[in-house]
């Protein structure tokens, strides 16, 4: 017996030495160093949903950094708020050899706004550990604690935490305790790893070992779609003191309708009675959306307020109308109450903001999903959507922030998953027409015009809102390829109704040609040169990914010196591809004194195998190639 | 049993011109024509524009408290366009001192927006619920506010007095801002007890008017008489004390905004700002306690401090291992570059700056971390120990500013010097790739001050005073399809190097490999070998062959290209018109590039570019292009340098004139032509 005994301290006692050895960084499999700059050698999160309100999560992560790069990989963070609270925080650091160097208790730990500057208040808050290392592989292991009472969120797990950081163990445990807390769980990208799940009494446990880093790659889908994780969700649940159940997208619509949004409509008579005259006459509801949504933009602006139920529940109509200023959910309520109050319908909606389309998952209702507010009108079975943190942007137009993904309507009677309006290739269209005349002393003297829509609109038409000093920049960085670049003049049209933005621009630069003994040469494209080239791997990995199309069309009439007659000028082109085409032509008019140049460009979006990489590549290389072709003219007086 | 209750009352209000101009400054007086004027006409560019500002710092006494520095800040911005509505929020830093948890504090909060409506003046007052506090970090807050109401063509104002009960310092004040300011008045009252001196910055060419004022203190000496068993009877006598009050009143008009130009070291040692340098204090029936007032005495002040010279003359620590360290060095300057090196690889600086050390140097060498100081006043001691010359150098880092005039906070920073042969060698640990008298780009500003073993100090140039080159050698065959296939071999010292080792040693070959390319037009490199890289005090070099399409222009039957091919500059960093602050290049340097090209068959030389020499004034800076050809092969060689680091803006026109040379000739073309 005494001899058992011993025995099983002896085990115990070995058993965590050689995890304490483990540490050791030396010993870490070659296939997890490979493109890695940290190895996860744990990640360990066990979630207890102790009841409806108490929700607690322990983490223990163990990182060896293999290099510089890797210290942003240590992660020894945990965040917190005036609703969960951090109730154990360490730290200890390990030498290669696993031997410790360091320990790190709570007071150790900076503690700091987790919100940056722009935002005017925010409870979130963070603690991390700011360590500086002292050499190289080191380990660090972090163990945390937190508690809150809000079960509407339940912390997912990434298996991979980013790019180029690879994982050797990791563990995700929820412990629930009745059948009412079980959560449900979605898995992602589980395809080429080996992950294990196990269920038992009220358990859920997965477990994964030795995943390999990937390596970060331009023109590709971004890491949450690619990353392995998990997302767990809670049917009933509670959140800031309300409880709820949610089982479908229409649940979550209808909780966070009268949780958050509803009674908080109410506006002062006299907004009641400026808004109608406002609107004075006007019968169609497009219309009058269109007249409130300028009003709105000419007399609010955006500050970042986070308060209200976890930063959930909008700032009332009635106090945005006072200050006239909000965040997203604030400014979204306002505009919906001042539509209701003219009579026409709008629906706040929660949408994943950023230019990579992020869509809420048809078959996973969440209250997690979700960063960002808009507004849904609908008219004539369709739906126009606004955003009104923006100032400028024309009615119905939401750019690249919030296009083309699975978005929620909310509606009194419930939500709804709806797609944003996508712009799809074509629809993202520049014209660049332009008179151009080079001069025998190599100048050039331009007039050029250029048209932008759909996502080509939306990352021009901030333009009319710069001062002069800035849009000067902006030409001269732009236009880069033109040295000594004099900006003469320029004007702007913003067709706010069609959704076309144009420029006028009247340029003219020094030495633009080159003279070369008798001749003069030339680039032939000086104002739109599809120059860009996807940088080369030496082995891609990733798919590649092309967000979204595209089409440039130029066309210029070029007036050449009267001295000097036409030596050479490129071939036209034709180049057609699964990407895209590529076009360009050149005519020469009868007197041999103009030629005029076309060229039509598109790019396709769309999702293809890594080994395309190499062929859209090269179509881009073609392309910039031919685009930076020059026309050669020759002294008339030469023979 | 008494004591005194004085309150300090100023008998003497300044009455301020408020009635100049047709303008009401005082609060809640905004104009009909200030909320109607639709743009700045001195500055049409700008977004918003300070119509009023009045920042007035003067004393106050509280018995529990002492002297306290009261500010009150009154602003009125006119709001012009979208873009100027970052000048509707305001934030303010509150400092605290957690040893004798003392804080400073805002009140007084009064704020209004100003919007025409209907012709119309609204107003719209800020509530006490949309002010904001949080907590920045151990001795900061920040209160925060917004205006409520803010518009295109809005009118905001807004006052506070900010109480701070850290006598001995005033604030720097700003005179200049980002956005033009129409009016202001600046106006510090100090009592004869404290003595500031006004040092002014920047390149606005003002200074303050001084005055005096006789103000009188009245206090009340309250006696107490009687005794516990009897009763006890009070009786207040009201007292006077005389004293004088200096005054210096900045009344500015038409302050122009501070705008950003390129190679700038830091706009903010541009921007106007006034500084009160405390010199002494001397209270009532009190000795005079002596501030800093010269570099000698600032430098002696910092010396003193246990968080500096103290931490030099410890050496127990290190006893141990520095015998090993030393071991082998035959002279004094082999045992300064083994003691540096070794400091430098065996300490790793936590990012922090600092004059002070933060752990000590103590306990910084025992956990292999710490500050600047920890670190490089080791390094000092350790020199010291083992008999060379070696005195601290404070110096202000580049984003600190030039340190103008004589202040503590003027240094930010400290680096090690050791003196061999009457050479001053300066040395920054903190760098993994720093050499001696190669310190890392922040250290380079301008002068630092050099310590000796009693506080006394010398002036020291920070400024590099040698040439970092950058050496390439192509050898490559032009195609006829206009790609390039050959050899490079490039060298890097000084400066240069440290870049490299700096930017790529962390990264591993392949991603620097892929770096390389895509900077040279996604070239195909092979065979790359690269020497010195880790080796400190050596020049970097770096072989490879590579391949590269589309650097030749086919038109017809002749080949057109740039003789310095893909090295070729094609842009001039200088755009702008005119330029009012030095051009800063941090340190000098020259290129030289070698280009071997031997052309395809089948063609021959039509045209070549002419050679060219440039050389800017005072030998700054010299550029010269030659190129020799045959039949069959060119030799071009490039070279420019630029030999000052920095350049006065009196120069700028010749600088930017020399670039576009430069780039004009680089873009030149050669013409072969089909035999």
């Amino acid at each position: 017996m005494r001899l058992f005994a011993f025995l099983a301290c002896f085990l115990l006692f070995h058993a965590l030495y050689s995890q304490e050895s483990n540490y050791q960084s030396l010993i870490i499999n070659k296939s997890l160093i490979q493109d890695a700059n940290a190895v996860v050698r744990l990640n360990e999160t066990t979630i207890n949903i102790n009841s409806i309100n108490e929700l607690v999560v322990t983490k223990k992560r163990v990182v060896t950094v293999l290099n510089e790069l890797g210290n942003r990989n240590v992660n020894a963070m945990e965040w917190y708020d005036d609703s969960e609270k951090i109730t154990n925080i360490q730290a200890v650091v390990y030498d290669y050899l696993g031997k410790e160097i360091n320990k790190y208790k709570q007071k150790d730990f900076e503690d700091v706004s987790a919100v940056s500057g722009g935002t005017l208040y925010s409870d979130s808050r963070v603690q991390y550990l700011n360590y500086t290392p002292v050499q190289y592989p080191y380990t660090i292991e972090f163990i945390s604690e937190t508690k809150t009472k809000n079960t509407g969120y339940i912390p997912s797990f990434y298996f991979l935490d980013g790019f180029q950081v690879s994982a050797e163990k990791c563990k995700y445990t929820i412990n629930y305790s009745g059948s009412d807390l079980k959560p449900i769980i979605k898995e992602y990208s589980f395809n080429t790893l080996n992950i294990s799940k196990k269920e038992i009494d009220n358990s859920i446990v997965y477990e994964a070992i030795n995943i390999p880093a990937i390596n970060q790659e331009i023109l590709s889908p971004d890491f949450k779609s690619i990353a392995p994780k998990v997302l767990p969700r809670l049917v009933n649940f509670h959140l800031e003191g309300y409880v709820g159940k949610i089982e479908t997208w229409n649940d979550v619509g209808l909780w966070m309708h009268s949780n958050l949004i509803q009674g908080r409509d109410e506006l002062t008579e006299s907004t009641k009675s400026k808004l109608h005259s406002l609107v004075k006459g006007i019968k169609d509801d497009l219309e009058k959306a269109k007249i409130v949504y300028q009003y709105v933009q000419n007399n609010t602006r955006y500050i970042s307020l986070q308060v209200g139920i976890g930063g959930m529940q909008p700032i009332s109509a009635i106090e945005v109308d006072r200050v006239k200023y909000g965040d997203c959910k604030g400014l979204s309520n306002y505009t919906k109450a001042l539509l209701n109050e003219v009579g026409v319908i709008a629906y706040y909606t929660h949408v994943e903001s950023g230019s990579e389309k992020n869509s809420f998952e048809t078959d996973f209702p969440t209250l997690a999903a979700g960063d960002h507010v808009i507004l849904a009108i609908p008219y004539n079975d369709k739906y126009y959507w606004i955003d009104c943190t923006s100032q400028i942007h024309p009615f119905g137009f939401v750019g690249d922030f919030t296009d083309d993904r699975k978005v929620l309507v909310i509606k009194p009677d419930g939500g709804e998953l709806v797609n944003t309006e996508a712009y799809v290739n074509e629809t993202n269209y520049q014209s660049t027409k332009a008179k151009y005349t080079i001069s025998e002393n190599n100048s050039i003297k331009a007039e050029v015009v250029i048209k932008t829509e759909g996502i080509q609109y939306d990352h021009h038409f901030n333009l009319e809102n710069n001062n002069s000093d800035e849009i000067n920049k902006y030409y001269t960085a732009t236009w880069s390829n033109i040295n000594n670049l004099n900006i003469e003049n320029y004007s702007f049209k913003n067709d706010k109704e069609n959704i076309v933005f144009e420029e006028n621009i009247i340029v003219s630069a020094q030495n633009y040609a080159t003279k070369s003994g008798d001749r003069i040469l030339f680039s032939v494209n000086p104002f739109n040169k599809n120059e860009y080239i996807p940088k080369r791997y030496r082995n891609r990995t990733l798919p590649l990914k092309i967000d979204r199309g595209f089409v440039d069309e130029d066309e210029y009439v070029i007036e050449l010196p009267k001295n000097y007659r036409i030596e050479a000028i490129p071939n036209a082109e034709n180049i057609e591809s699964e990407f895209g085409s590529y076009m360009v032509s050149f005519e020469v008019d009868d007197l041999k004194s103009f030629i005029v140049y076309k060229k039509k460009l598109l790019i396709k979006e769309g999702e293809y195998s890594k080994e395309k990489y190499n062929a859209y590549r090269n179509f881009r290389k073609k392309i910039a190639q031919i685009d930076n072709s020059k026309i050669v003219l020759l002294n008339k007086s030469t023979n | 049993m008494h004591h005194f209750k004085i309150r300090l009352v100023f008998l003497l209000f300044f009455v301020i011109t408020f009635y100049a101009n047709s303008q009401d400054y005082k609060f809640g007086k905004v104009s009909k024509e200030e909320l109607e004027e639709k743009y700045n006409i001195k500055d049409s560019s700008s977004v918003a524009t300070v119509l009023y500002r009045n920042y007035n710092v003067y004393y106050d006494y509280m018995e529990s408290t002492g002297f306290r520095v009261i500010t009150e800040v009154h602003e009125r911005i006119k709001i012009y366009s979208k873009e100027g509505f970052d000048y509707a929020t305001v934030n303010q830093l509150l400092y605290r001192d957690n040893s004798s948890s003392e804080k400073e504090v805002l009140r007084g909060l009064k704020a209004t927006t100003y919007n025409l409506e209907g012709g119309k003046i609204v107003e719209s007052k800020l509530k006490s619920s949309e002010t904001f506090k949080e907590e920045v970090s151990d001795y900061y807050f920040e209160e925060k506010f917004t205006m409520p109401n803010v518009k295109e063509g809005s009118v905001i104002e807004y006052k506070y007095i900010h109480e701070s009960p850290f006598s001995y310092n005033i604030d720097e004040i700003d005179l200049q801002y980002d956005i033009p300011i129409k009016k202001q008045i600046i106006q510090v009252e100090i009592p004869e007890y404290y003595s500031f001196n006004p040092r002014v910055k920047g390149y606005l060419n003002t200074s303050p008017k001084k005055s005096k004022s006789s103000g009188k203190i009245n206090f009340v000496n309250k006696t107490r008489s009687g005794s516990v068993y009897s009763n006890t009877s009070v009786s207040y006598q009201a007292n006077t004390l005389d004293f004088i009050t200096n005054i210096s009143t900045f009344d500015m008009s038409d302050v122009s905004a501070l705008k950003e130009e390129p190679y700038v070291n830091n706009m903010n040692n541009y921007r106007g700002a006034v500084k009160y340098e405390l010199q002494y204090i001397k209270y009532p029936y009190s000795l005079v306690e002596n501030y800093t007032t010269t570099w000698e005495k600032v430098a002696k002040t910092i010396y003193d401090s246990p968080n500096f010279g103290n931490q030099i003359s410890q050496t127990r620590y290190f006893k141990d291992v520095l015998p090993d360290v030393v071991e082998g060095a035959s002279t004094d300057i082999k045992k300064v570059y083994a003691i540096f090196n070794y400091v430098q690889q065996y300490m790793n600086w936590n990012g922090n700056y600092g004059k002070y050390t933060d752990l000590g140097v103590k306990s910084a060498f025992k956990e292999q971390t710490g500050n600047v100081a920890d670190i490089n006043l080791m390094l000092v001691s350790m020199l010291k120990e083992i008999g060379v010359t070696s005195y601290p150098v404070l110096i202000s880092t580049r984003d600190n500013g030039v340190p103008m005039f004589p202040t503590r906070e003027g240094f930010n920073y400290v680096i090690a010097s050791a003196k061999i042969n009457n050479q001053i060698i300066l040395l920054d640990a903190t760098n993994k790739f720093s050499e001696p008298n190669l310190l890392p780009q922040r250290d380079l500003n301008w002068f630092g001050r050099l310590i000796g073993d009693n506080g006394e100090s010398v002036q020291i140039p920070l400024a590099v005073n040698y040439l970092s080159t950058e050496n390439v050698i192509i050898q490559t065959n032009l195609l006829s399809d206009g790609s390039l296939e050959g050899k490079m071999r490039n060298t890097y010292d000084k400066y240069n190097a440290y870049s490299f080792r700096n930017n790529n040693n962390a990264i591993s070959e392949n991603d620097y490999l892929e770096k390389l390319e895509n900077k040279y037009n996604q070239m195909e490199i092979s065979d790359y070998t690269v020497t010195n890289k880790k080796t400190l005090g050596k020049p970097i070099s770096e072989s490879f062959s590579f391949k590269v399409d589309s650097q030749a222009d086919i038109i017809g039957d002749k080949i057109y290209f740039s003789p310095a091919i893909f090295k070729a500059i094609t842009k001039n960093p200088f755009t702008l018109e005119s330029r009012n602050f030095p051009i800063d290049f941090i340190y000098p340097w020259t290129d030289k590039i070698l280009i071997l090209i031997k052309l395809p068959e089948g063609y021959k030389v039509e045209s070549t570019p002419e050679p060219l020499s440039l050389a800017l004034p005072d030998s700054m800076g010299a550029f010269t292009y030659k190129i020799t050809s045959n039949s069959t092969s060119m030799n071009v060689l490039i070279s420019s340098s630029m030999n000052r680091s920095i350049i006065s803006p009196t120069n700028y026109e010749a600088l930017k004139e020399f670039f576009r040379l430069m780039v004009e000739k680089e873009s030149e073309k050669v013409v072969l032509s089909k035999i």
